[in-house]
């Protein structure tokens, strides 16, 4: 599956992916003549470099030619957002280089993938991408948590918002609606809040997830066959829990 | 089963560049590969910027210039640049340099750390780079004008000439001002345009008026507003307090212009009615001095930050020059540029009775952290750079009371 980025640094590159989910500074997070990481383990040599944005001293941008001369430099860079130190880095020492793909979350330590930094676009190999909605369905500070079966393809045995796939034709938000009639039996009003999509990947998974919140004041959940029960959890509650990806983020945004 | 699908998420690419075609021309490599490399980086740069074209530039100012600072990395993309043939096509300078030219032993400089910080220099000065080595070129060897587009790195310098003079420039980085050099061209965003140079806020201030103070002053409104374009009331500073109010700006906060009203060139061309008053008085400097003053005790004394001009080494030379230095323990550097050295002989006789006068380098670029621990200085900018750059703690006091230290 290919996305579309914006290019930085021309020069197109094919390897395996290492991942930071932290902003990286060139100078002290990497050793400039082995490319040995620093802030985690892990070397850069050769590989697509993914972080989320580039950050620290600009001597970082040297410290990626020091990389290239050593023969250790990242075969690609890609980045939610770039600044000057790494993109500086990466035109002078001639490292193909995106920005804007919506997240790190899209890749994986060891996924292949190829970046075109003349086109801006970086193809990650052998992904599955689903778009989803999970939804907050909420009574005061607490909201609807079903717990999958054991046997469940996805996530089993953890906790959930009421979560399922958008059908072909339906918006996010009729998609969320539908969800929640059929696990629920609960039928919502519009929507309270919306947050941008989030990404999730689950093995060879992408899921780009449309949160929501719904209001169900008074009204109590009859479960359809899909899960295995529910309970009524704030935050704190679910922070207890086994959940699946960015549940506890999710509902500490719209549970205030 | 894999389908391959595009997925188009946020704006990418929504900024386009509109290049001349001479402009296209250079980055498909028609005038070489030193110059495309160089129009690479220039629309890479203004891409993340938002710029939509390219603008003609006057002159620069580079920093990336002490062999601390850029290292290995930095030294073999010179050499690889020079030996590609690049040259600048506008009058540039440098910024200070890890130790003086001649005088590095003195400030306890390894054989090995010179002969790659000689090298440098010679290699900029191949590039046609004036090898002036100084954070204060707008004093001497590199003044805009009014009005001027400019592609300048070192903070205060780019912060003087925008406020102070009116020219504009944005806060380039070194290779980024370098590859400007080279294309005599910057991309054309921020600073460039007249809706992004007015002001943000308005500063009440309070201070005595001394140097010390704008230094403070420069620290105090970092702390308080981080970024943004401050407009001020009730102060005038002279070329000695504005080069001491914008390298303390740019330090503690990232502010690349401010305003003085009556004072600055552009002050007159704004509306500030509707704009936030924030006062910075007694309590104000009081923290700002406190943050910067971490040690009693100190091994070295450094001033010049930025470098001191012709005036104020007149001001130190005569404080001193009945005096004499009793603390031997506490080593004093004066730091300026060759030119300033050069013409101030009479008051560098005085002033070397106390401690070396050094030409073209400072305390933060220089590889001190090998020798001192703890390091006075009278610069606001100094102070916040000697703990994190050279692992110093760090004394900041005005000139007179850092002297009285050894007298």
């Amino acid at each position: 599956m290919k996305f579309q980025g914006r290019s930085i640094s021309v020069g197109k590159a094919k390897g395996e992916v290492i991942k930071l989910d932290e902003p990286l500074s060139f100078l002290g997070g990497v050793d400039g003549s082995t490319g040995e990481l620093r802030v985690r383990e892990g070397n850069v040599a050769g590989k697509i470099l993914v972080f989320p944005k580039g950050k620290g001293s600009t001597v970082g941008s040297f410290v990626m030619y020091d990389l290239m001369v050593h023969g250790k430099a990242p075969a690609a860079v890609v980045n939610e957002s770039a600044e000057t130190i790494v993109a500086t880095g990466a035109v002078i020492s001639s490292i193909p280089m995106i920005d804007q793909i919506a997240s790190v979350r899209l890749f994986e330590d060891g996924d292949i993938v190829t970046v075109d930094g003349a086109e801006g676009t970086v193809e990650i190999e052998g992904i599955v991408f689903k778009e989803v909605v999970s939804s907050v369905v909420s009574n005061g500070d607490k909201c609807i948590l079903e717990k999958r079966f054991e046997t469940s393809r996805s996530y089993p045995g953890c906790w959930s918002l009421v979560a399922g796939k958008i059908e072909d034709g339906e918006t996010p938000a009729e998609a969320a609606k539908r969800e929640i009639l059929e696990e629920t039996g609960i039928k919502v009003d519009e929507p309270l809040g919306q947050m941008d999509p989030l990404y999730v990947r689950e093995g060879k998974t992408l899921f780009k997830v449309y949160p929501f919140h719904f209001d169900a004041e008074g009204q109590e959940p009859v479960l359809n066959e899909e899960n295995e029960k529910y309970m009524w959890a704030s935050v704190k509650d679910a922070e207890g829990l086994r959940t699946v990806t960015d549940t506890v983020l999710v509902m500490s945004t719209f549970l205030k | 089963m894999y389908k391959p699908l595009i997925i188009i998420i946020g704006d990418a690419d929504a900024v386009n560049m509109d290049l001349t075609r001479e402009e296209e021309a250079i980055l498909n490599g028609e005038q070489g590969a030193g110059r495309q490399k160089a129009m690479e980086l220039v629309t890479a740069l203004g891409k993340i910027y938002g710029a939509d074209s390219l603008i003609d530039i006057t002159s620069a100012h580079l920093s990336g210039a002490s062999y601390k600072t850029i290292g290995d990395g930095g030294l073999k993309y010179l050499e690889d640049l020079v030996a590609g043939g690049a040259q600048v096509s506008v009058p540039s300078t440098l910024n200070p340099v890890g130790m003086d030219r001649t005088r590095w032993k003195e400030m306890h400089i390894k054989p090995e750390f010179a002969e790659k910080q000689l090298r440098i220099i010679d290699l900029y000065g191949q590039m046609g780079i004036k090898k002036t080595c100084s954070c204060t070129p707008y004093v001497g060897p590199n003044v805009p004008s009014m009005g001027d587009h400019v592609a300048w790195a070192e903070s205060s310098a780019l912060s003087f000439v925008n406020s102070y003079i009116g020219a504009r420039t944005n806060r380039e980085g070194g290779p980024g001002a370098l590859a400007a050099a080279i294309l005599g061209k910057t991309a054309n965003y921020g600073l460039h345009l007249d809706e992004n140079r007015r002001p943000t806020v308005v500063i009440d201030p309070e201070i005595d008026g001394s140097v010390f103070s704008y230094s403070l002053l420069g620290q105090a409104v970092g702390m308080a507003i981080g970024s943004g374009i401050p407009y001020f009331k009730n102060i005038s500073p002279e070329v000695e307090e504005a080069k001491a109010l914008s390298a303390a700006m740019a330090a503690s906060g990232s502010m690349a212009l401010w305003h003085a009203e009556g004072i600055t060139p552009e002050a007159g061309n704004f509306d500030i009615s509707d704009l936030e008053v924030i006062h910075i008085g007694k309590k104000e400097l009081e923290n700002a001095y406190d943050k910067l003053n971490r040690t009693d005790d100190v091994q070295l004394i450094a001033i010049g930050c930025p470098h001191l001009t012709e005036k104020e080494m007149h001001q130190i030379a005569e404080f001193l020059k009945d005096k004499e230095k009793k603390n031997k323990d506490i080593e004093i550097w004066f730091c300026t540029s060759e030119a300033v050295r050069e013409k101030c002989a009479e008051d560098v006789k005085i002033m070397e009775r106390f401690g070396p006068v050094l030409a073209d380098t400072c305390m933060v670029v220089a590889p001190i952290e090998g020798t001192f621990e703890r390091t006075a200085t009278n610069s606001a900018k100094a102070g916040n750079y000697l703990p994190t750059l050279c692992s110093q703690k760090a004394m900041c006091r005005d000139i007179t009371a850092l002297m009285e230290l050894v007298l």
